[in-house]
């Protein structure tokens, strides 16, 4: 599905000759007068950027939100006058949760829909087929998922990431995990990029920090009953490490509380585990997990304006970020991104000077090292798109569930994270 | 002017059409259409491969997607482990689906109807799951990615599939060739025993025709085509990924070669190409899009068994019978195809 963000619907019905003078003698007005009131706004065009996103398939719950985030950013951006002057028109393809799909609506956005940049996929898999599409596309690529890959080896001058990956996560929370809940780690997640990455870089931490990580157990994507793979966990487990998404988080969370492992184990997860979904809905399951947070949940954890507002503008509460008007959940520790990836791509256009493809190299080299403030524009907080490897260095939480309440332990600062992260790539070393 | 007449001018006009396609479309402001036309050539090869079992021999296979996925792995994997170029992955590609096709063609062609369907649907499955579970090989749902090398290298000058234009003749060229091969094998006397196997096993076996060996070699062959399909989507896509291997897609080519005619040489590029073009153009407005595709196929089964090109063959034969008859109402209308 495209979108066109701002296009209104279309008009129907019979033309007789007095209705078509009427709307002919109206239009001709309003065209004078709109002409003569458009500023650069219009005159030098809409900046297209492109939106590849998981409206439909496993993702779809948190491409809900990666959409409502895109959105807001979007009209907030041309109530504030568009970029450079000119309006942001967001063009949205849905990538239906699969690889091969994305990248056919990836090559959509850019050569079909003419969209200058993107801002990308959450799905590590869609994400990892389409930077190779992006770069030879010649445009810039926001992923919003977080394998790793996305930014190091599999990274390319044009792909960026202002979230955290799974190499930051491993950094954010595993040496706090380590000292506080245990030292022999079992790690379960789906068999897929995300859970394998994970898996690797958490492995590597506690292997350092002198722990003891089992073997892993991967769990196909589609499987419904997780009890089979539950039992492989070895029972000298200290902290067992889930990592899963949608559906599978649920079954894992209640299959597990069934089986009564949070008696003999501490529960650890990154927040991919428990986004779209509101411990309280669980119905107890969740209970005494602790989960790494890019941004947290509950917003006196980060008590500002300015995540006050945005929350405003998703139209979600201050607790469980469910939706006002429905039960949906934001995954808001994702869904920052496409919002906050379109101030950035505006923060970087608009230093640079941008008016046409023919000037990326000089946004690209703005987005290298953009410092960002906590504003309206950047709610999760201040950050650093690192020069390096384009990753963002980001503020990130460790929250624990307690009466169906994610409540922060630990915040570790992107100074923290930097220190314990040093690029493995330099991107900005490839040639344009 | 003849129906024969009729049909070399529509394939003149289509091949014309096929090769002014990237400086027309992009003069017109489409460059992305592009695209789209290489993807539908390269999945009517797959539809294709269907086209020569079901149509030739009528045995419905619901697992050419098995061989396709060989051929986009033989072209990944050989990329990634050995360095090997263009051609030599292409040629690896084909050559895996191929010895696949024969493994699986051995049993499978000792069975007809249903029981033929279910076993290739079965043979494809083993191996969607195995090649899900291989993920240090196969890169499992996330497939495995790649950058294609140049097609030539002569001197200086690299011929590089980064250029759309170069992308675009190379798959039309490789889709073409293909075609032309199937039209020389479909028309060989090994395309007669086809036919004949296809209207009555027993009387070919009474003929002298083997028909195991016959159906045996069609498969392989279907098996290869649906391996130079697979092997050009991974050039195309830079990437290969076991969901391909998933009988779901043998589906859709089945479906394509319904719609386009089957047992008609270009039916299937027909059928790709209008459901391809339909997808693109609904499914931006409406998601499930799929359910339309499937009230089309139920449609074209029910008023047009023939597909698009069994209607537009009919078409050519009634207008230019009227014509002859028109003519001189005596003479008697000449047989111009070949009864099924």
């Amino acid at each position: 599905m495209t979108g066109h963000a701002g296009k209104g619907p279309r008009m129907t019905g019979r033309i007789t000759r007095r209705s078509f003078l009427n709307t002919a003698l109206a239009g001709g007005a309003a065209y004078v007068t709109l002409a003569r009131d458009m500023s650069a706004f219009a005159q030098a065009g809409p900046i297209i950027i492109g939106h590849h996103c998981e409206l439909t398939g496993g993702f779809a719950s948190w491409g809900y939100w990666h959409n409502k985030c895109a959105l807001a950013a979007t009209k907030l951006i041309n109530e504030g006058g568009g970029i450079g002057g000119r309006k942001l028109e967001l063009v949205t393809e849905d990538t239906e949760s699969h690889p091969a799909t994305g990248v056919r609506k990836l090559r959509s956005l850019v050569q079909r829909n003419n969209a200058s940049f993107v801002t990308g996929s959450v799905h590590s898999g869609v994400m990892l087929a389409s930077i190779p599409v992006a770069t030879e596309l010649k445009t810039v690529y926001f992923s919003t998922g977080e394998a790793t890959e996305a930014t190091s080896d599999k990274g390319t001058r044009y792909s960026f990431r202002t979230g955290t990956d799974t190499y930051g996560l491993a950094a954010a929370g595993a040496p706090w995990a380590y000292a506080n809940l245990g030292k022999r780690w079992t790690i379960i997640s789906p068999d897929y990029a995300w859970g394998h990455s994970h898996y690797k870089e958490h492995k590597a931490i506690i292997e350092r920090l002198g722990g003891k990580v089992n073997d892993p157990i991967f769990v196909p994507l589609d499987a419904k009953d997780l009890v089979p793979y539950l039992s492989k966990i070895p029972q000298d487990t200290e902290v067992l490490f889930s990592v899963f998404f949608g559906a599978l988080s649920v079954a894992f969370y209640t299959q597990a509380k069934s089986m009564g492992l949070e008696k003999t184990m501490k529960m650890y997860s990154v927040s991919g585990t428990i986004e779209a979904i509101a411990p309280a809905d669980l119905k107890g399951a969740a209970e005494g997990v602790y989960i790494v947070e890019n941004f947290p949940r509950m917003v006196k954890y980060k008590d500002d304006a300015f995540h006050r507002q945005f929350i405003k503008l998703i139209g979600t509460d201050d607790v469980d970020g469910r939706e006002t008007d429905s039960n949906r959940v934001n995954a808001k520790s994702h869904s920052w991104q496409s919002y906050e990836n379109l101030f950035a791509l505006k923060k970087a256009i608009e230093a640079s000077g941008w008016k046409t493809k023919k000037d990326d190299k000089a946004v690209i080299e703005a987005l290298e090292g953009l410092q960002m403030e906590n504003s309206i524009g950047f709610p999760q907080g201040s950050k650093i798109l690192r020069k390096e490897d384009h990753s963002g260095m980001i503020d990130c939480y460790i929250s624990r569930v307690e009466n169906n309440e994610l409540h922060v332990k630990k915040k570790v600062t992107k100074e923290e994270l930097m220190a314990q992260l040093p690029p493995r790539v330099d991107l900005s070393k490839e040639a344009l | 002017m003849t129906v024969s007449h009729a049909r070399v001018l529509g394939l003149t006009v289509l091949v014309l059409a096929l090769i002014a396609v990237p400086y027309a479309l992009p003069a017109l402001g489409a460059n992305f259409w592009v695209n789209i036309i290489a993807e539908i050539l390269i999945w009517s090869l797959l539809a294709a491969s269907v086209n020569l079992l079901l149509g030739y021999l009528g045995l419905l296979s619901f697992g050419q997607s098995l061989y396709f996925g060989f051929g986009m792995y033989g072209v990944a994997l050989s990329i990634n482990a050995w360095d090997v170029g263009f051609w030599s992955a292409l040629a690896i590609g084909m050559a895996a689906a191929s010895v696949m096709a024969l493994i699986a063609g051995v049993l499978a062609v000792r069975l007809t109807w249903h029981y033929f369907a279910i076993i290739t649907v079965v043979f494809s499955l083993i191996f969607y799951f195995a090649a899900m579970s291989m993920k240090w090989l196969t890169g499992g749902d996330d497939g495995v990615s790649f950058t294609p090398p140049p097609v030539m290298n002569l001197g200086g000058y690299k011929l590089l599939l980064t250029d759309p234009t170069a992308q675009y003749y190379v798959i039309l060229g490789i889709v073409a060739g293909c075609f032309a091969l199937m039209a020389l094998i479909v028309n060989s006397p090994l395309g007669l025993s086809f036919k004949a196997i296809r209207e009555n096993d027993r009387r070919a076996a009474l003929i002298g025709i083997n028909v195991y060996r016959t159906r045996l070699i069609a498969f392989v062959l279907a098996g290869a085509l649906a391996g130079v399909s697979g092997a050009l989507f991974a050039f195309f896509g830079r990437y290969a990924s076991a969901s391909y291997m998933f009988y779901h897609v043998s589906g859709e080519a089945v479906v394509w070669a319904i719609v386009g005619g089957a047992s008609s040489l270009l039916g299937p590029l027909f059928g790709a190409g209008a459901l391809i073009i339909f997808r693109e153009l609904v499914s931006n407005a409406w998601e499930h899009y799929l359910i339309a595709v499937g009230v089309i196929t139920i449609l074209v089964v029910m008023f047009a068994p023939r597909g698009i090109a069994g209607s537009w063959n009919d078409l050519l034969h009634k207008a230019f019978m009227r014509r002859s008859q028109g003519a001189d109402p005596n003479k008697p209308a000449a047989v111009i195809e070949e009864p099924r």
